[in-house]
């Protein structure tokens, strides 16, 4: 393989996870919860749990970009975490299904390849 | 934003949309997504792709081009957005309007630029790079005395070797570098539509067949970027473009260029070359930004 260049130096990727807990007891309070799950499906975050949603960026600006759009989604009631990590940080995470330990996810290639 | 690649180079997959989302379809089952805000480049190199058309639209709202390749990569068709830019109408009747000195003049800049990168990518393989500063310098509005022409005489065998012939229909390294500068095309491509102009009109190359034509006046100057990871892939020991290969050679739009503003991945150097080039058709300045002919590239 060719040497491995330096991929965006000097960026920062990082990842954000959205948590939320919104009430949904009313008809109308379970609308405005699909709807702010939704609209977090929209910008591309993924479910990781259940009303935990996490998306990488490429570098901060993309990442505050993105906190600043879900602000403005926000539901007028209920409780909502942004938690933003560095890539580092995020390497260190451990997921389990079960008691069986995942791979973390890798950061997303330049080129995607199917 | 650098955005990235999407290549499907097998057959039988479906792309579609689902929320934010590009998603792969095989077999019925979905094997990949893609945030649709990420996505610099769809390019289908497989025969067997079906497409959604709300996938289609997505795309094309986000300035992401659609590149249909033939054999050898080469690109058959692009599918572009209708409205990049919201003063698009206005920047194109200035595109059109442009002034063939004008447009000379700026054929002159990226032809001057295009031959000081194949310095620069001569001298970070090692090669002979002497005279192609006084050639870049020598380049006249229009360069009507064919220094590019003459600079390329030059810059292959020093580059692949005395056999070597570039000949897009070959396969090997000419494989290599059709796949990269598609990359590079696409790539461009997405730049010159954002800044709101139209990819058909071109400043030197006005051939009537060629839909991208101004895609590929702005490359010039990028190609030695691509040809030096071709040289580092063909060193590896790669010889066709393939799973393996691919990524590396897909990196020439996140490799890092020096510019007045820092250092820059070469998607964020088209970006600004399109925007400026704008700029000069609209009148308000006379020098394209252009990055630097220095390439911090060793390392």
């Amino acid at each position: 393989m060719p040497p491995d260049r330096p991929a965006l130096s000097g960026y920062r990727m990082m990842w954000l996870y959205v948590m939320f807990d919104l009430p949904v007891g009313t008809p109308a309070e379970r609308k405005a919860a699909t709807k702010f799950r939704h609209f977090l499906l929209d910008q591309a975050f993924e479910m990781a749990q259940f009303s935990v949603y996490l998306r990488f960026a490429e570098s901060k600006e993309a990442a505050e970009t993105l906190i600043g759009r879900v602000g403005d989604a926000l539901p007028r009631h209920g409780k909502v975490h942004i938690v933003s990590l560095t890539d580092k940080q995020y390497g260190n995470a451990r997921i389990f299904t079960g008691r069986k330990r995942e791979r973390s996810p890798k950061n997303p290639n330049q080129l995607a390849l199917f | 934003m650098t955005g990235r690649i999407v290549e499907i180079a097998e057959d039988g997959r479906h792309l579609a949309k689902n929320r934010g989302f590009l998603t792969v379809n095989a077999g019925g089952e979905e094997i990949g997504r893609l945030p649709l805000d990420d996505i610099a480049a769809v390019i289908a190199s497989a025969h067997g792709i079906t497409y959604s058309n709300s996938l289609l639209v997505a795309l094309a709202e986000r300035n992401a081009p659609l590149v249909v390749c033939a054999a050898n990569f080469m690109p058959a068709a692009v599918l572009l957005s209708a409205d990049g830019h919201h003063e698009q109408a206005g920047r194109m009747m200035d595109q059109a309007a442009a002034s063939k000195p004008l447009r000379k003049r700026l054929w002159a800049q990226l032809v001057s630029a295009k031959i000081e990168a194949q310095a620069a990518t001569l001298k970070v393989v090692g090669a002979r790079h002497e005279g192609f500063g006084l050639l870049a310098r020598k380049v006249r509005s229009g360069d009507p005395d064919n220094v590019e022409a003459q600079a390329a005489r030059r810059y292959w065998p020093l580059l692949f070797g005395a056999d070597f012939r570039r000949d897009r229909a070959a396969g090997g390294l000419n494989a290599l570098l059709n796949y990269t500068y598609t990359v590079l095309r696409a790539g461009t491509a997405r730049a010159v539509m954002g800044a709101g102009l139209h990819p058909s009109f071109g400043l030197a190359h006005r051939q009537r067949g060629n839909p991208f034509a101004l895609a590929d006046d702005l490359m010039e100057p990028f190609r030695p970027v691509a040809d030096l990871l071709v040289f580092e892939a063909a060193r590896a020991g790669i010889r066709e473009p393939d799973k393996d290969s691919k990524p590396a050679l897909a990196r020439v739009l996140i490799t890092d260029m020096s510019t007045a503003a820092g250092v820059s991945p070469v998607g964020v150097c088209l970006q600004r070359l399109a925007v400026s080039l704008a700029q000069c058709f609209g009148g308000e300045t006379r020098i394209l930004e252009l990055p630097r002919p220095t390439l911090p590239l060793e390392g």
